[in-house]
């Protein structure tokens, strides 16, 4: 199992197309480059850990080990949803990390010339959180970065 | 760094590890020449493969030490405390050189000008003795010596490092360099020699074993839990289908064996956390002036390789211990009437589940008062708690942190870090530690050591629908509680929940509450269970809403931002495939403000528990006239029961021709005057009381229980005090205020005159 290549940004390859595994968290479109995702797990249910900061969605069984997840959902601080989440596993700085979203979508390729940074309207955590977006033409495709998802960071991240 | 630097890297490691054994070993067989050979061999290796790759200053290092040796070996020197004490401090230059490679990728700068200058006076102050005598006649006798020696004098000055450092007596004698001749004399043989017993010594050990990383073990270790855990998936999937019945059973019995196999993989002898004592003691009972013999038993015992790391600081506290604060000095020991050696015993065997590691001496032992005094100025415990605690109690406050009984801190120990650090860091494995002492006659420290760590057995308890494992090594006993009695028996100081456990009060944790979960409306209406915990001498009741069968589970470690939460030491996956995190009773303890006071009451009672249970005399419980009384158990000879037409008196005493002596039956309740028929049965306890033989008339024997003294003192009839029995208070029966026979003869001649 070894980790993919990881880009530290998306500047670095412009002037290609790049892929990108979109995912729906409320009525968002997000999207996250395909070739930091280790592995997509469907539906299945995170076991909740009292007292753990509000964005972790609980810890998940992946191949031998426990993983801590994220919850883009709590992140967002959207209400809970009955369906289970989908998970997408990142190779993070201390381990495998999970990352709870309500489904994922298809794999879209963008431009990076249609590539915006984060518009100044939004608030600061959210501006903390994305990595700006890709104009489509059925609407906006909302980038995250796996890196700022971490866990480890994400503490850091939140508190500024 | 390349696979050639890194192997011989290991390499010598291991021949330094030998040779280390072998040195101290030496010292009690000084002319083994096996001893000799094996540490030749190590040195010779180093320096063979050093030419090889290039270091030049570990070269020469092993150069000059192998001169020595090689004097050593060919039986031409004896090996001497200075020697031994060269050749250790070889062994920490070669060491200290290899570190340096490893971590910086090649040899530090500098000459061990030192050392080399050591080793070489050490190679001719042999001869220098012998020769000596010798010498000086040949002197006196022969005037052409002094020719010769000036043309040695020359030729060692090829030697211009080991110049500067020869003994002022080897100036007066200037013929003594002759020696450097026989030293290159000694060399070329062992040149010649050494090659073969040290390829061979490789070949065989290569053959058969291979080098593993401790990372790839961990990795087997975490898919052999994978497996299991799909393994008891199929099984329950299956269990229906007999074809696959067959399949899965055999699939069960693979993976068990392939778990069994792995984990032993994972186990190295305790004597690789064992053989750097030898080392230790002796070093540091030099610097101490201690005389002192080791002996280690159970070197063989396995234990799991990080328990063994994680073991390995703890022993060496306890060691330090031993011989700093243990075993006296010499002349004391003298004095004393012991052996002047001090005997330091470590000790290692397997009992179930656990491994016990015992580091004990025949030293001074700890002084009891000397520990409660220190423990009342340092405000560890209070005037009336010290009152209270028996010497076993009290001795095991030397764990507590900041805790020493040294009068003066020394370099070797006496900080008051030591006995704190190895308490803490054995429970942090899941151990127990335990002290047990007798002034003047020495100490023992047991440390009770889990076989993995990866493994362990767990209690599932569930608390608001999701499952957590406690660990079982802190468990010590669960108890029932049901809705009917949960309003009774647990009771509240304002929000502070207890338990009345057989009479002691016992904190308790909701772990709902202290995981923060919302407080229920209305009461509890379902069973719950206290699960009494000690954790790091804390000693409190954990509230649970249900449990499951215990399980052995696998630890799986929790990323940093779960563990910081602090309550959880790691989590696993159960057999049904949910996660469980695992619970660290310790901080649960720690963060419900079990504080520091209550933790010594908590602990006081605790080991106040334990030594009742030891020394629980148990008792006979019977009742008469509507009362409970307790006999010991100890004293009671047999019960019997017969007709009330058996028993007569003399007198108005009644008494029983047992086993044709007579018995006087004390009848306190007027049993056997009430009994009207003669035929009814009377029950009598026969017991000894001092060397006579004494009746109890009683109505019941109601059972046989351990009591634990109570230091009430009664102030009803023939009780010579109460005993806390089941969890109440019961009268016990003296025994010798049962009138005598005598008193009864004397008073045959009373019940004429009457």
């Amino acid at each position: 199992m070894s980790a993919p290549p990881r880009k530290k940004s998306k500047e670095t390859v412009l002037g290609s197309t790049l892929e990108m595994c979109s995912v729906r968290v409320g009525n968002t479109l997000f999207g996250i480059p395909i070739t930091h995702i280790l592995e997509i797990v469907g539906s299945s249910p995170a076991q909740p850990v009292p007292l753990a900061p509000d964005y972790v969605g609980g810890l998940v069984h992946y191949r031998g080990d426990v993983l801590t997840t994220v919850s883009m959902r709590r992140l967002l601080d959207l209400p809970p949803v009955e369906t289970l989440p989908d998970i997408l596993v990142f190779d993070g700085e201390s381990g495998y990390f999970g990352l709870l979203v309500d489904s994922v979508c298809d794999v879209l390729t963008v431009d990076p010339a249609d590539f915006e940074p984060n518009p100044s309207i939004l608030d600061g955590r959210r501006r903390q959180l994305f990595a700006g977006a890709y104009k489509l033409k059925k609407g906006l495709l909302v980038m995250l970065d796996p890196v700022r998802l971490d866990p480890m960071n994400l503490a850091a991240i939140l508190t500024v | 760094m390349d696979e050639l630097t890194r192997e011989f890297l290991i390499e010598s490691q291991e021949g330094l590890d030998r040779m280390e054994r072998c040195l101290t070993e030496l010292e009690e067989r000084p002319g083994d020449n096996e001893l000799l050979a094996e540490i030749f061999r190590a040195v010779h290796t180093i320096k063979g493969t050093t030419g090889f790759l290039g270091y030049a200053r570990l070269e020469k290092l092993a150069h000059a030490g192998e001169n020595l040796l090689g004097l050593l070996r060919d039986g031409k020197m004896q090996a001497g405390q200075a020697v031994i004490n060269g050749l250790l401090s070889l062994m920490d230059g070669l060491r200290a050189i290899l570190r340096a490679i490893e971590t910086e990728g090649q040899e530090a700068a500098g000459e061990d000008t030192d050392l080399i200058a050591r080793l070489i006076q050490l190679e001719q102050s042999r001869e220098l003795l012998e020769l000596a005598e010798t010498v000086s006649a040949i002197v006196a006798a022969n005037a052409s010596v002094s020719a010769k020696a000036s043309t040695v004098s020359s030729f060692s000055g090829a030697y211009d490092y080991a110049q500067t450092e020869f003994p002022a007596s080897l100036s007066s004698h200037p013929e003594s360099n002759v020696p450097v001749g026989n030293q290159m004399d000694g060399e070329a043989p062992g040149n010649k020699d050494k090659p073969r017993p040290a390829s061979t010594g490789a070949s065989s050990t290569a053959e058969s074993t291979l080098r593993v990383d401790i990372t790839l073990l961990n990795r087997m270790m975490n898919l052999v839990g994978e497996l299991v855990l799909t393994r008891n998936q199929i099984l329950q999937a299956t269990s229906n289908d007999a074809n696959l019945t067959v399949l899965s059973r055999r699939l069960d019995m693979v993976t068990a064996d392939l778990r069994e196999n792995v984990m032993k993989a994972r186990m190295q002898p305790v004597s690789h956390a064992f053989s750097k004592f030898p080392r230790l003691v002796r070093d540091l009972s030099q610097n101490l002036g201690r005389k002192v013999r080791l002996q280690m038993e159970g070197q063989e015992t396995e234990l799991d390789k990080s328990l063994l790391e994680a073991i390995k600081d703890p022993l060496t506290h306890a060691v330090r211990n031993s011989l700093d604060h243990g075993i006296e000095p010499p002349e004391i020991r003298i004095a004393q009437g012991k052996d002047p050696e001090g005997l330091l015993r470590l000790r290692a065997f397997q009992e179930g589940s656990h491994v016990m590691i015992e580091v004990s001496d025949d030293g001074a032992g700890v002084c009891v008062q000397k520990v409660r005094a220190k423990a009342l100025e340092r405000g560890l415990i209070t005037k009336d708690h010290a009152a209270q605690m028996s010497d076993r109690e009290l001795l095991q406050l030397v764990f507590l942190p900041g805790f020493s009984t040294a009068e003066q801190v020394t370099k070797v120990s006496g900080r008051g870090v030591g006995m704190d650090v190895v308490r803490t860091n054995v429970e942090k494995i899941g151990g127990k530690v335990e002290l047990d002492s007798h002034a003047g006659r020495g100490t023992t420290l047991r440390l009770r050591i889990p076989l993995t760590l990866a493994i362990i057995p767990a209690l599932i308890v569930v608390s608001r629908d999701q499952s957590f494992a406690l660990p079982q090594g802190a468990l010590s006993e669960l108890v029932h509680v049901s809705p009917g009695q949960a309003a009774t028996s647990i009771e509240w100081i304002e929000s502070a929940a207890l338990y009345r456990l057989r009479g002691n009060l016992l904190p308790l944790i909701f772990l709902d509450q202290i995981l923060g979960k919302p407080a229920l409306d209305g009461p509890v209406d379902h069973d719950r269970y206290i699960a009494v915990l000690d954790a790091e001498g804390r000693r409190f009741g954990l509230v649970v809403d249900g449990l499951a069968d215990p399980e052995e589970i696998v630890v799986k470690p929790l990323s940093s931002v779960l563990k910081q939460i602090g309550f959880y030491s790691g989590a696993t996956v159960l057999g049904s495939g949910n996660i469980a995190l695992i619970l660290d009773s310790a901080a649960l303890a720690h963060k419900a403000g079990i504080s520091q006071d209550s933790e010594e009451e908590q602990k006081k009672t605790h080991l106040a528990d334990e030594v009742a249970e030891e020394i629980a005399a148990e008792f006979l419980l019977v009742e008469t006239g509507g009362r409970k009384s307790a006999i010991p158990l100890k004293d009671v000879l047999r019960i019997e029961r017969l007709p009330r037409k058996q028993i007569e008196y003399m007198g108005t005493r009644p008494v029983l021709n047992f086993e044709g002596n007579l018995l006087p039956v004390e009848d306190q309740a007027g049993l056997i005057d009430q009994a009207l028929d003669p035929e009814m049965q009377i029950t009598v306890v026969v017991c000894r009381e001092g060397n006579r033989h004494v009746g109890l008339a009683v109505e019941h024997v109601l059972d046989v229980a351990a009591g634990s003294d109570l230091s009430e003192a009664g102030t009803e009839l023939p009780a010579q005090g109460v005993t806390l029995l089941k969890e109440r208070v019961t009268n016990v029966v003296d025994l010798s205020c049962v009138s005598d026979l005598e008193g009864i003869e004397a008073g045959q001649g009373w019940e004429v005159s009457q």
